[in-house]
């Protein structure tokens, strides 16, 4: 009979959820913002790495140049505006130039601002001298008989950058799941809301209580019903990334020769995330809803929730902070740091263990809280 | 047969913004209620009508005093009590996004009734409340008269031994209090309990076998009407609530 009882208003819940069109949109539309975040930050980050050096390289040289200066500028594709300094910097006021160089005797000055082309500009000044210094030091050792090679390769260094750090698609995999964490979150809310306040506001709340069924048996129920809600949200999400990211792939430069996707065992894992997630997450949402009056109230009272499902994730990435058996049993943090561990592709079974276990705990005490709450009357009848 | 023995339940209330005081809603109510009766809970708004009969319904859980039906308590048989009980009021809404048969249908499975019995007695009390033309409409889409039919239909879908009703005309046009009056009356001829509040007197005078009048969260009167009517001296219950309180409210 309690299994039956239980079975029936998790069929309620699920006939309402998704016969209400909020509920629907907020379950279905968040997940599309996934590939336009994906796709958006590869175009930002494409358009940094591959700008055009005709928007950069208009630079100022307040002395008359060496043929060989000459030479190794049109090399290094510096268009060279020449000029007295105050010409110069007249030119950089209006934006003719982003860069002037003045010289004192050996000393070179780069003259010039902080913003993006500004940058762009000095980096390569700065290589065009180190280009101009390193031929004079070849020629002044030619000229003393010296082999150049020998001095200034005395030491080489090589880079071998593994695909697995490529910052672009780490940086890019762990937004989008940050991502899927906060689109889980919104999705919890309003189905969270409306199973909870709303029946209280709508008056049905009534009817629900004098059936024969136990308190336990309706919080499960509309626990059940909320975390399928965003189970299917997390997962629509998770699919969209990964096509998102497959199709970015092709488009931009930056992954070129880059291994970007999830390995299959990394999308197992982040699927078992995304659901350990949405259970944690319906139930601290119902249990913030069940205590409004309203439907407006419980929403007020469940804002700051997506951020608190954000933040602390996002601090974590960008600090740098790796998962360990601590931070795996610590809310909201867990299931970020896991799953950066995870798209990385370092699967570590104890942390997802103790995160999993962690989670059943906070949500069998959340669900006991509002068990309770639904047999106080202050929060069924109080109007 | 329902037996009410000295019902109370305590609220907490504010005097002002730093103040709170104590107050009785119910304060020691008993009474009992027998097969084929309907008995008449009246008084004014706030006279505790609501919480009694949440308590009676195991909505509200008493702070003194017990309710038993056929011997059965709340503590020991909650689910067998609520089993035999529809309770419908005044403020009871209905699920908008399901329709009349969903709705009915998951009452019938919610309180065990068999899935061939199910589909007998909806086809059944929908001929009876005339509901076969909205059976399958979505109850957002129906008349307040059509919803209010819906939810007599979820009383009766499993064939109850009590009703508690709640103000269940109080707001209703006249044809719809009329559909629950009726329905009542039905009831009371299949020998079921039914509990009824009111403010409406002239109502409760016509239907009631005997009427319980509360004012302040105890009983100040019961019998049945044309009792009251003698012991007062009044010619209807109006009348005689008035000559029991001294004519004054205070709510």
């Amino acid at each position: 009979m309690s299994n039956n009882n239980l079975f029936n208003i998790l069929k309620k819940e699920l006939r309402e959820l998704f016969r209400d069109r909020k509920s629907l949109a907020m379950m279905l539309v968040i997940p599309i913002f996934i590939p336009l975040l994906i796709i958006g930050m590869s175009a930002l980050f494409e358009s940094q790495v591959s700008k055009d050096v005709k928007e950069y390289n208009k630079i100022g040289f307040s002395y008359e140049l060496t043929e060989e200066e000459e030479e190794l500028a049109k090399n290094m594709n510096i268009d060279v505006v020449t000029g007295n300094e105050e010409e110069l910097k007249q030119k950089y006021d209006n934006g003719e130039i982003y860069l002037y160089v003045t010289k004192e005797d050996n000393k070179y000055i780069l003259n010039t601002g902080t913003n993006d082309n500004d940058t762009y500009a000095q980096n390569l000044v700065q290589s065009y001298f180190e280009a101009y210094k390193q031929y004079l030091q070849t020629n002044y050792l030619a000229t003393n008989n010296i082999n150049p090679d020998e001095v200034l390769n005395i030491i080489t260094v090589e880079e071998n950058i593994f695909e697995e750090d490529n910052y672009f698609a780490n940086y890019i995999k762990n937004y989008a799941f940050l991502f899927i964490i906060m689109a889980i979150t919104v999705s919890a809310t309003y189905p969270a809301t409306d199973t909870t306040a709303g029946e209280k506001e709508r008056g049905t709340l009534e009817t629900l209580l004098t059936f024969p069924i136990k308190s336990k048996d309706i919080i499960v129920g509309k626990f059940l019903g909320v975390s399928i809600s965003s189970i299917i949200t997390g997962l629509i999400s998770l699919v969209l990334a990964v096509i998102s990211l497959v199709i970015t792939k092709d488009m931009f430069s930056i992954y070129e020769g880059i291994d970007i996707m999830f390995s299959p065992i990394s999308l197992v894992f982040s699927v078992v995330v995304i659901i350990a997630y949405s259970f944690f997450i319906s139930g601290l949402c119902i249990a913030i809803a069940s205590t409004s009056k309203t439907f407006k109230e419980a929403q007020s009272a469940l804002t700051p929730l997506t951020f608190i499902s954000f933040f602390p994730g996002m601090i974590a990435f960008m600090v740098g902070v790796e998962a360990s058996p601590i931070l795996s049993i610590i809310p909201f943090i867990n299931f970020t740091v896991i799953f950066t561990d995870i798209s990385n592709g370092n699967i570590n079974i104890l942390n997802i263990a103790l995160m999993i276990i962690s989670t059943i705990v906070y949500i069998t005490i959340v669900l006991k809280v509002i068990i309770n709450q639904y047999k106080s009357e202050k929060v069924l009848f109080s109007r | 047969m329902i037996k009410v023995n000295n019902l109370k339940k305590k609220f907490i209330r504010y005097k002002n913004k730093k103040e709170k005081e104590e107050f009785y809603a119910d304060n020691g109510i008993s009474f009992e209620a027998n097969e084929g009766e309907i008995i008449g809970i009246l008084g004014p708004n706030g006279a505790g009508k609501t919480t009694l009969l949440r308590m009676i319904a195991g909505i509200l859980e008493p702070t003194e005093g017990e309710v038993l039906f056929d011997g059965l308590t709340y503590k020991k048989n909650e689910i067998e009590i609520k089993q035999n009980i529809a309770y419908l009021s005044g403020n009871t809404k209905l699920y908008d996004t399901l329709s009349c048969y969903e709705l009915l249908k998951m009452c019938a499975d919610i309180y065990g009734v068999e899935e061939k019995k199910a589909e007998e007695r909806i086809k059944e009390i929908s001929k009876i409340l005339n509901m076969d033309s909205f059976l399958y409409n979505k109850i957002g889409n129906l008349s307040t008269g059509q919803t209010q039919r819906v939810n007599i239909a979820r009383c009766l879908v499993h064939n109850p031994k009590y009703y508690i009703l709640d103000e269940a005309t109080t707001g209703l046009d006249i044809i719809s209090s009329q559909i629950i009056l009726d329905f009542m009356k039905e009831e009371k001829k299949n020998n079921k309990t039914i509990l009824y509040s009111t403010h409406y007197m002239e109502e409760a005078e016509n239907i009631c076998d005997r009427v319980i009048m509360i004012n302040k969260g105890i009983i100040i009167k019961q019998g049945t009407p044309k009792e009251i009517r003698e012991e007062t001296k009044t010619t209807n219950l109006r009348d005689a609530f008035f000559t029991m309180i001294g004519g004054a409210l205070d709510e």
